[in-house]
């Protein structure tokens, strides 16, 4: 049975991917910072922000046959102008959503090599090509997320590995409950598909990427809706 | 056999068959990363996931890549075969 990890597994897009990867019939194993008790899959706590935390959840992976993929989920947001955003939140967006995805690929990355092929598959948002407004940091550690993607597709392409990006609209999880419905519909409107995303988009291209027939799709970001 | 001794025939016999070099001809002063290495970076990480193995199933102790004390490129321990040996026969036992 193959092994997926999925960080930010507690809820949101993570928690989704995690139980249609249940559903599917692979060993999920979820990390999060507050696990749900009630996941029907196993979770680890960890912090994806702080590597060692990460190497210490994901320690006996990374050296585990079993492990196909690695799904980064993991992601915070918090939208401000960037002359009022305080240095901790600055920090705090930038290592999880940049670093997290980092500390996770180094620990995970060993499995996938050695067994000669696998996915990573992280998350960046339509909000890089879109630029919106308010959302400074966010789209600056997504956009890491995005070069570090491509470069990392190229040094894991000799070992059967494709790593790529996934860049949800706004989707309807916990990271954008606080946001105000008409900015959600102004974001909606500039996409080239004008309608709210689910979820269920989403993982449509969770499993695309998975599968066997995309193993030539390396290195790739996907804006689900169009940007 | 000193722990030394064991990592090294290791890692030759490791980069003998990356390379398909006979085993005579690799040394411990053979260069795993910079000018005249002899074997390239995707070659590199499966060598150092082989070591990882290693420091594990014979020596008992772990071996970290991304650890600042073993990468940092003042005294990289990746330089050749002897350097990396050497740093496998002194890691901490788990």
């Amino acid at each position: 049975m193959d092994t997926v990890i999925v960080t930010g597994a507690s809820r949101g897009l993570g928690r989704f991917c995690a139980d249609q990867l249940l559903a599917q019939g692979y060993r999920v194993v979820g990390l999060g910072r507050t696990p749900d008790p009630k996941a029907g899959f196993e979770i680890r706590e960890a912090d994806v922000a702080d590597s060692e935390s990460v190497a210490s959840a994901l320690k006996d992976l990374r050296r585990d046959p079993t492990v196909y993929a690695l799904i980064n989920a993991a992601g915070i947001a918090s939208m401000n102008l960037v002359v009022t955003t305080p240095a901790e939140t600055v920090r705090r967006i930038v290592e999880t959503n940049l670093l997290g995805t980092i500390f996770c690929c180094q620990q995970i990355a060993p499995a996938l090599i050695k067994r000669g092929s696998g996915r990573i598959i992280n998350f960046s948002t339509l909000g890089v090509p879109l630029a919106i407004k308010g959302e400074a940091i966010y789209v600056a550690s997504k956009a890491g997320v995005e070069g570090f993607t491509r470069v990392f597709a190229r040094e894991l392409a000799a070992h059967g590995v494709t790593v790529n990006a996934i860049a949800p609209g706004p989707i309807e999880t916990a990271l954008i409950a606080k946001v105000p419905k008409d900015k959600v519909d102004a974001v909606v409107a500039q996409q080239i598909i004008p309608r709210q995303g689910t979820p269920l988009d989403v993982w449509n291209i969770v499993s695309m990427l998975l599968s066997p027939e995309s193993s030539m799709i390396s290195g790739a970001v996907l804006n689900v809706g169009g940007a | 056999m000193s722990d030394y001794a064991k990592a090294e025939e290791f890692i030759r016999n490791e980069v003998a068959a990356i390379t398909g070099q006979p085993f005579e001809q690799i040394s411990s002063s053979t260069v795993l990363v910079g000018t005249g290495r002899v074997v390239d970076s995707a070659d590199l990480v499966m060598l150092l996931i082989a070591a990882e193995d290693f420091a594990k199933e014979t020596l008992g102790a772990t071996f970290d890549w991304t650890s600042d004390s073993a990468m940092s490129e003042a005294r990289s321990v990746l330089r050749n075969v002897g350097s990396l040996s050497k740093h496998l026969s002194e890691l901490p036992r788990d």
